[in-house]
């Protein structure tokens, strides 16, 4: 239990926000709205899985909301084309992933410094895309919204996706021995090299892994729309090392859990509606945010100084 | 680990001077002004120069206090939303306080060191990283800045007293130039020149050998942060009087340019390495860099993607020669170990 307890505190302050917006603002829990907030969540929830693996293995990624977009437009221009859903997702994980191979050569194969790296990656990407796209939408297919299903069916099937890959993820970074790796890495590489693992190996994998996870998500958000607005995804990658940060993962690696994230990135995202549902003003969102992130870094900081002395 | 430690400098090249890395992006930013002066009209004009002076200062002061957060091995997400806020709050002190211009601009810097001072608590007081603790803040300060402004207030007609420090010369070389150069001075000597600054170095090598050392590494951390706050109000200040408007996301995506330009520089991002002298060559070469594809009719996205290439070519070029030492080691022996991401 003591393990948890920082998991465990996240979720606390969930479902005390969670309660209070019951008792005040009961509106909250309708069910159309509140589906509508969770969709819009889920390419989020997918991109925080991502990096708190990422940080788990002491790296950083803050070129994911250019992945993001880039997977976009990338998915809505084989879409216009007329390609099927499948051969789509396929071709944008699969792009997601050689995209994040670049990231993962330059840090594990230069042995550059991750936050450099995917800064670079990250103005060269969204440059580019302006410089392709110069602002304009794609439009969809009819078809393409919501998977062809209705409003509701399409957002249930999205956030059952979303929280089936959590759960797949949650499990395999238990049980899962290539994920325990990470951990081993992102605690101490040059032990981990010891005891026979391949840091290098690892890194680079787990780069890729995030770049894939970045395409999944941006499909994700293609569906949502009938266009797809090629600034899509910017400061994503923000909200997601936040939602991380609050969810418990130390950026110092080798410590974080999914289960954290997930309470990490419901927390962040009920600030806005919770703010409109209690009459503060929506202008506090971005505020409030920080707010929550440098009190999440200072627990962090409290404990560990109290578990020294 | 004597025999690693002796092989390791073999490696090392031996024209030292030509090969520093603040030559070769001296060459760098020479190609560049020779490139574009063939190319772009008016690019080599002393107008078009002063052009450049006035548009990269903001950033050129940034960067120039984001070198010594670097060299300790921190970093600072925050500078860029910092410069909002402080530019919103001048334009709130100055239209709404009543107070007059001097006065708001002295306030500002105040409040600017004051939230250099937040960071600068909870990264060297509680020993938290700085990249998180900045990203918090990052957030933080810009969503002061929207509450206040509620997204849509905008502080203009500023008196031309005022937009003249933005927008006049003054003996012959633009006004942000006087305010520019002192700062980059300061720091120049700071860093170069006195015990103090060396030893940002010193702890950005090995905190724990500094603090041994007998260092105080908290005060001298503290310090680096309150000044980057400082610094980036001082910036709002320019920044407002150069536009003559403040609005709440000004500034915004600045901290990743002032990182870019300080790492283009040579400051290892892991600290410990780096100099002021490269930080401005980075400044310069990145303003060139976009301003010159202006004249030479390159759409500007160009500009950022290039500035990308070139901060990957910068750092790539002096790892090239150390992956091809490792792939042709045996593999037994102490590999260097992978190296932390993590620069705080």
């Amino acid at each position: 239990m003591r393990k948890y307890s920082r998991e465990l505190t996240v979720a606390g302050v969930l479902c005390v926000l969670l309660l209070a917006l019951a008792i005040t603002a009961p509106a909250f829990y309708e069910p159309q709205p509140l589906l509508s907030r969770l969709a819009r969540e889920a390419p989020t929830l997918i991109l925080a899985c991502g990096i708190a693996l990422v940080m788990v293995s002491r790296q950083i990624d803050i070129s994911i909301g250019s992945l993001f977009a880039v997977s976009s437009v990338c998915a809505g221009l084989l879409a216009a084309a007329g390609w099927p859903l499948a051969a789509v997702l396929g071709i944008t994980v699969l792009f997601g992933a050689g995209l994040g191979a670049v990231n993962g050569a330059l840090v594990a194969g230069l042995r550059l410094p991750s936050i450099v790296v995917t800064l670079a990656t990250m103005v060269i990407l969204r440059e580019g895309l302006r410089w392709q796209q110069q602002g304009a939408f794609i439009n969809l297919p009819d078809s393409w919204q919501w998977f062809g299903l209705s409003q509701r069916g399409g957002q249930i099937t999205l956030i059952s996706c979303a929280l089936l890959a959590l759960f797949a993820l949650a499990w395999a970074s238990r049980n899962f021995a290539g994920i325990r790796f990470l951990y081993a890495v992102g605690s101490n590489a040059e032990a981990a090299r010891l005891a026979g693992l391949r840091p290098q190996w690892m890194t680079f994998a787990v780069f890729v892994f995030m770049g894939a996870l970045a395409g999944g998500a941006a499909l994700m958000n293609v569906v949502q729309s009938p266009q797809v607005d090629p600034k899509s995804g910017t400061g994503l990658e923000l909200k997601a090392i936040a939602a991380a940060v609050v969810g418990g993962v130390a950026v110092s690696g080798g410590r974080g859990n999914l289960w954290g994230v997930f309470a990490g990135v419901l927390l962040l995202a009920s600030i806005n509606p919770a703010l409109t549902y209690l009459h503060v003003e929506a202008y506090w969102e971005k505020a409030i945010q920080g707010a929550v992130i440098l009190l999440a870094v200072v627990f962090d900081g409290l404990r560990n100084q109290r578990e020294i002395s | 680990m004597a025999l690693a430690e002796s092989t390791r400098k073999k490696v090392r090249p031996i024209g030292l001077l030509l090969f520093r890395h603040e030559t070769i992006l001296l060459l760098v930013l020479v190609g560049e002004w020779l490139y574009f002066n063939a190319v772009g009209r008016r690019f080599g004009t002393p107008d078009n120069t002063f052009d450049i002076m006035r548009h990269s200062a903001e950033i050129g002061l940034l960067a120039l206090v984001m070198t010594p957060i670097i060299l300790t091995g921190g970093i600072d997400l925050s500078v860029g939303s910092l410069l909002g806020l402080c530019a919103i709050l001048f334009g709130k002190l100055w239209r709404d306080g009543g107070l007059s211009l001097p006065v708001a601009a002295g306030c500002t810097l105040l409040i600017g060191a004051c939230a250099g001072g937040l960071n600068a608590a909870l990264i060297a007081r509680l020993r938290l990283p700085a990249l998180i603790v900045t990203l918090g803040t990052y957030s933080l300060f810009r969503g002061f800045a929207e509450a206040i402004t509620r997204g849509v207030d905008t502080f203009t007609n500023f008196p031309d007293s005022f937009l003249a420090l933005g927008q006049n010369r003054f003996a012959g070389l633009p006004a942000q130039v006087w305010f520019f150069l002192p700062v980059a001075i300061g720091i120049w000597m700071l860093v170069h020149r006195t015990s103090f600054g060396r030893s940002f170095r010193a702890i950005g090598f090995v905190p724990d050998g500094a603090r041994f050392a007998g260092l105080p590494v908290e005060r001298r951390v503290a310090l680096v942060y309150v000044l980057a706050g400082l610094v980036a109000a001082l910036a709002a200040i320019i920044y407002t009087a150069r536009l003559g408007q403040a609005k709440a996301d000004a500034g915004t995506g600045y901290e990743l340019f002032a990182i870019t330009a300080v790492v283009l520089g040579g400051t290892s991002i892991f600290g410990g390495v780096g100099s002021v002298h490269g930080t401005l060559l980075g400044v310069a070469a990145i303003a060139v860099l976009n301003n010159g594809l202006v004249h030479a009719r390159q759409p500007r996205e160009v500009a950022g993607m290039l500035t990308g290439a070139l901060l990957l070519a910068a750092l790539g070029a002096s790892e090239i020669p150390k992956l091809l030492a490792r792939m042709r080691a045996p593999r037994h022996g102490a590999a260097p170990p992978l190296s932390p991401n993590n620069p705080s």
